[in-house]
């Protein structure tokens, strides 16, 4: 999915740091991520906070992921890529104890 | 003097009060017998119970967030709580007392609100202060899985390269299959030359 021609599996002891660096980074953007969950909860009063993180979240996938693709196509979809960033956002506002490395791991695996 | 502890996410805050086990040597500051818990969400009726209602009600938190997650139809029914999803972002939640003619007390909550309970659900868990019978968070990784992340990249290493030599060896080995046939020319000179 990433714009890249190199085609790397990612090595497990990678894999468990990039989880180490999200849950941490979720902990301390927990405020924001509650925010925008809540923005998406009454949308028509308060529709600003959300209206912006997609917009963002757009720029950023077009910016670094291989738009050709069709699951990407998705993310980029705004009728479709709602259910995708709650989801995701419910995913890391759920892992910010301190067993949240542990729980998103779980997650991931599950997924 | 009972002890109280509180533990706090945003717009949640749950209050556990209790006593120490002084029969196992605990101290002062901890809680084992607990005697009541609050759970005030802002802008909500306050919930609260008995113990035995406390484990019950945090499990049936953890099991429908997990349902949401998993994309699977998210729905938990229970004699002390139901919950269900009007849509992705609103939850109903049905707390049903023990008691004879009491109505049922319904909740709409959330995704935000949603996080905040399990946050403070997740704090207590974690907390070394109150000592209540653990909810099984599903921490422990099934086997299935974890052998699927780690063999499955090695299985395929060390497999996909000898499989792709023996096929470009067929296929090319077969190219020759037309260039010379011995048989075929023996009958051409037959038939050129019938002498």
């Amino acid at each position: 999915m990433r714009k890249s021609y190199v085609n790397n599996n990612i090595k497990v002891n990678e894999f468990d740091a990039l989880i180490k660096i999200t849950v941490e980074m979720s902990k301390y953007l927990y405020p924001y991520i509650r925010e925008i969950l809540k923005s998406k909860e009454d949308i028509k009063d308060n529709s600003i906070i959300w209206n912006d993180f997609n917009k963002r979240f757009i720029e950023l996938i077009k910016e670094r992921f291989n738009i050709d693709s069709m699951r990407v196509k998705k993310l980029l979809n705004q009728a479709e890529n709602g259910e995708i960033i709650i989801k995701s956002l419910l995913i890391l506002s759920f892992c910010i104890s301190n067993q949240g490395y542990q729980k998103l791991k779980n997650f991931l695996y599950n997924f | 003097m009972q002890n109280k502890l509180s533990f706090h996410q945003s717009s949640v805050r749950l209050e556990i009060i209790g006593l120490p086990d002084y029969s196992n040597n605990e101290n002062i500051d901890q809680i084992s017998i607990i005697s009541q818990w609050k759970l005030t969400i802002v802008d909500k009726p306050l919930i609260e119970g008995k113990i035995e209602h406390l484990g019950p009600i945090m499990d049936a938190f953890y099991i429908y967030s997990n349902l949401l997650i998993k994309n699977e139809i998210p729905i938990y029914e229970s004699k002390l709580i139901d919950i269900k999803a009007d849509n992705l972002h609103i939850h109903n939640i049905v707390l049903k007392s023990s008691k004879a003619n009491v109505k049922p007390l319904v909740l709409k909550i959330g995704n935000s609100l949603l996080s905040d309970t399990i946050n403070c659900f997740d704090q207590l868990n974690e907390s070394p202060k109150v000592r209540i019978k653990k909810t099984d968070t599903p921490n422990i990784i099934p086997k299935k899985l974890k052998f699927g992340l780690n063999k499955k990249v090695k299985f395929f290493n060390f497999f996909i390269p000898p499989f792709f030599a023996i096929c470009s060896l067929i296929l090319f080995s077969s190219s020759f299959i037309y260039f010379y046939s011995p048989f075929e020319n023996i009958e051409k000179k037959e038939l050129t030359n019938p002498e």
